[in-house]
């Protein structure tokens, strides 16, 4: 019985299609990565999951029933647009929004305490909401979203505007909420975080579904025809003809090898080609990463159009890698 | 419901916490019984003298003329009616002294002297023969109305009281006929319970409008804040949006109740105390019975709810404090347009103009109060008036929640009708 269930939903605002036909399906106590760039439908999705906004067409459900309002008490959600009131004490805050969860007051107190030490803030508690970090005010929010235990947890963007220390502390949270057997939905445009977290994805691009299924079974359907090298010397092997197309950066390089048949026999030959130029420190032959494969399918949807795509896969590209460039072999 | 409840509460608490509520409940009745205590003090300084020349042939006018004023004062401040003489106005007995001068240039130049230098405060100068007397009177400053018609009248009684003893008619029996009629008011319960009502409706006027300016506009801004913090999203995640307005209009609502509970104690503790007496207390005595008493309430917080409804729809169109502001005519309007119906109403309470806008939801509180301690209203007509306005109410908060969600979705501008229609057709 899946937890969440969109089918064929449709969402028009005006005259721009915010969603167009999309259907996902997340099953229970898994982490789920929905993919998209910026303004692709991500949040549009969501909150018609929860029923802030209702589909003109298709149907939403969730444990396994057709959506009704009562559900949103085993739903945890934080929003992308961050917001608390500003004027109120944290601790107060906590219980207030825990309440409206039908928690009672001396639960949502203790818990609000708990989790406040669990995500090292407790000494926030008895501040202004206003008084405090923008990155604390997350993490109230954080544990606003939490406090009374849900099912379903929904985080939208969980981790834009955190320092690395915290993203990696609200990550190992997110981690063990799943061990826990939670079920976990976040968005996110940063498919670095979503590729080491996530069991299941579904990517989206102008409000459509371009990829979706299990981690494991989308990055198998593609040859490990990657290779990461680190060496020293002579870059003559770059120009070898098994090799499509190169990224360097410095020292490194990405090759995408030409052949899907026999990939594994081509990057063998292609180290002994480095080896006998320079020294190599580092080689790996992977699968493309979620980002080789996302810029890929972006560019299959929109083949008659490809500023568009081009303008999309820039979105995505630019913060990971600012200064990679593709040689062609 | 639990959910209104909550949002109330949170309301409540923290607006009751904030330094503006303390300030508010303690500023507003010290500026109030100031200016109360200031326009009396000023009221009875003002008038103690008042000192004019008549200038007449006829040297026992000044003499007849300050008697009869101030048998007038007499008369005007032993009943409790208001009249325009300008005894009225004062709570002490003001000293009048009249001056007899025979009409002479030299007298007109000393005259004038005497008002620049403000040792008169005016002057009457009678000219022509006795049967067609010209009267005309300069006074020391142009607001000086009051005194004029005083001096008319009595120059009015002085010249029949003349007339009626050249007739041959004993100067007592004369006295007798010129006594003024004062009408037994006890005999004309219907007449009081009216002026009574009009007090009560007029201090329901006055607290509901400072109330609602005060919290419905508050109820407004605190939609308005929940746009700006951006916290929304996260409670129509969680809850409906009827019930966070339900929630918001009752909590804010409680905070103004409370304030005017505490303004009412004030006044009571106050009323108690020998202060009010000092304040010319006997209008604070309002003679009500319960039933008013209790239809007091019961508009007053229909009212109240209605239109802080009303002040919600504005803060879900709007999205700041100066929209909000330029959009305010909304809810004085109605109720400024109510309270001037009052006048028409008031001789008539139970006629079908009346019947008919008692019913209409914006006018009711006022209304059907003022018909309810004033007139005659059918029981179904009370009963009717509650439910219309009940059921706008909850029609209002449920359009304003779909606007307030729809709104606050979509960011930036102000939406147009034609939006705001659609808005409201969507789910």
């Amino acid at each position: 019985m899946p937890v969440v269930e969109l089918s064929h939903v449709r969402k028009v605002y005006d005259t721009k299609v915010a969603v167009d036909d999309l259907s996902i399906v997340i099953e229970p106590g898994t982490m789920f990565g929905l993919l998209g760039p910026n303004g692709s439908g991500k949040t549009s999705s969501i909150r018609m999951m929860i029923g802030i906004t209702v589909p003109d067409s298709g149907t939403v459900s969730l444990f396994g029933k057709p959506f009704s309002r009562k559900m949103l008490a085993s739903v945890g959600y934080l929003p992308e647009e961050r917001g608390l009131y500003k004027k109120m004490n944290v601790l107060e805050q906590l219980v207030f929004l825990g309440r409206l969860h039908y928690l009672s007051a001396s639960l949502a107190t203790s818990r609000a305490k708990e989790w406040a030490r669990r995500l090292q803030i407790a000494e926030a508690l008895g501040k202004k909401t206003e008084d405090l970090s923008k990155g604390m005010q997350q993490k109230i929010q954080f544990i606003a979203a939490l406090l009374h235990d849900p099912e379903l947890i929904i985080m939208d963007e969980p981790f834009s505007g955190l320092d690395p220390v915290n993203a990696a502390l609200l990550m190992d949270t997110l981690a063990e909420l799943r061990q826990e057997g939670k079920t976990i939905l976040f968005s996110t445009h940063r498919m670095d975080q979503v590729e080491k977290m996530c069991d299941n994805i579904a990517l989206i691009h102008g409000g459509k579904l371009v990829l979706s299924g299990s981690m494991a079974a989308i990055k198998s359907k593609y040859p490990r025809n990657r290779v990461h090298i680190t060496f020293e010397g002579d870059d003559g092997f770059l120009r070898d003809r098994r090799v499509e197309k190169v990224r360097r950066f410095g020292g490194q390089a990405e090759i995408v090898l030409r052949s899907s048949e026999t990939p594994d026999e081509d990057a063998q030959a292609l180290l002994i080609e480095a080896l006998a130029r320079g020294r190599v420190t580092r080689f790996e032959v992977t699968q493309p990463t979620l980002e080789d494969i996302f810029i890929e399918k972006v560019r299959e949807t929109l083949p008659g159009v490809p500023g568009l795509s081009l303008e999309a896969v820039a979105e995505v590209e630019a913060p990971v890698e600012p200064e990679g460039s593709y040689l062609n072999a | 419901m639990r959910n209104v409840w909550i949002i109330a509460q949170r309301e409540y608490m923290e607006r009751i916490r904030t330094r503006g509520f303390l300030i508010t409940t303690v500023m507003i009745p010290l500026v109030i019984a100031g200016f109360a205590f200031g326009s009396t003090f000023l009221a009875a300084r003002a008038n103690t003298n008042l000192h004019i020349a008549v200038v007449s042939n006829d040297p026992q006018l000044a003499g007849e003329l300050r008697d009869e004023l101030e048998r007038q004062q007499a008369q005007s401040s032993g009943s409790t009616e208001k009249t325009s003489t300008p005894a009225a106005m004062a709570s002490k007995p003001m000293k009048i002294t009249v001056d007899g001068v025979l009409p002479s240039l030299k007298a007109k130049q000393s005259l004038e002297h005497d008002l620049d230098a403000g040792r008169l405060d005016g002057y009457l100068w009678v000219s022509g023969e006795n049967a067609r007397q010209a009267y005309s009177f300069t006074p020391r400053r142009s607001n000086m109305r009051a005194v004029e018609g005083a001096l008319a009248s009595a120059l009015e009684k002085i010249l029949l009281r003349g007339q009626l003893e050249q007739r041959g008619v004993a100067a007592g029996d004369a006295n007798r006929l010129l006594e003024p009629v004062t009408i037994d008011e006890a005999a004309r319960p219907q007449h009081q319970d009216a002026e009574a009502a009009e007090l009560c409706v007029s201090i329901l006027f006055f607290v509901m409008y400072l109330v609602i300016m005060l919290y419905g506009m508050n109820v407004a801004r605190s939609i308005i804040e929940e746009k700006t913090s951006r916290i929304f999203e996260v409670m129509l995640a969680t809850i409906r949006p009827e019930a966070l307005m339900a929630g918001k209009i009752i909590g804010v609502g409680a905070v103004g109740l409370t304030q005017v509970g505490i303004w009412l104690g004030m006044l009571l503790v106050l009323a108690a105390s020998s202060v009010a007496i000092h304040l010319g207390g006997d209008t604070l005595h309002i003679a009500l019975t319960g039933p008013q008493v209790l239809f007091f309430f019961v508009y007053f917080i229909l009212g109240y709810l209605l239109y802080s409804a009303i002040a919600a729809a504005l803060g879900a169109i709007t999205n700041s404090e100066q929209e909000l502001q330029q959009m305010n005519m909304f809810l004085v309007l109605p109720l400024l347009s109510c309270f001037a119906l009052l006048g028409t109403l008031m001789a008539t309470p139970d006629n079908t103009l009346a019947r008919v806008l008692a019913l209409v939801p914006l006018f009711t509180p006022l209304l059907m109060y003022f018909r309810v301690s004033v007139g005659h209203p059918a029981a179904w007509e009370v009963a009717l008036s509650i439910v219309l306005t009940s059921a706008t109410i909850c029609g209002i908060v449920w359009v304003t929640s779909r606007i307030y969600r729809i709104g606050v979705l979509m960011y930036g501008k102000r939406p147009n009708f034609a939006e705001i229609r659609r808005w409201i057709r969507y789910s």
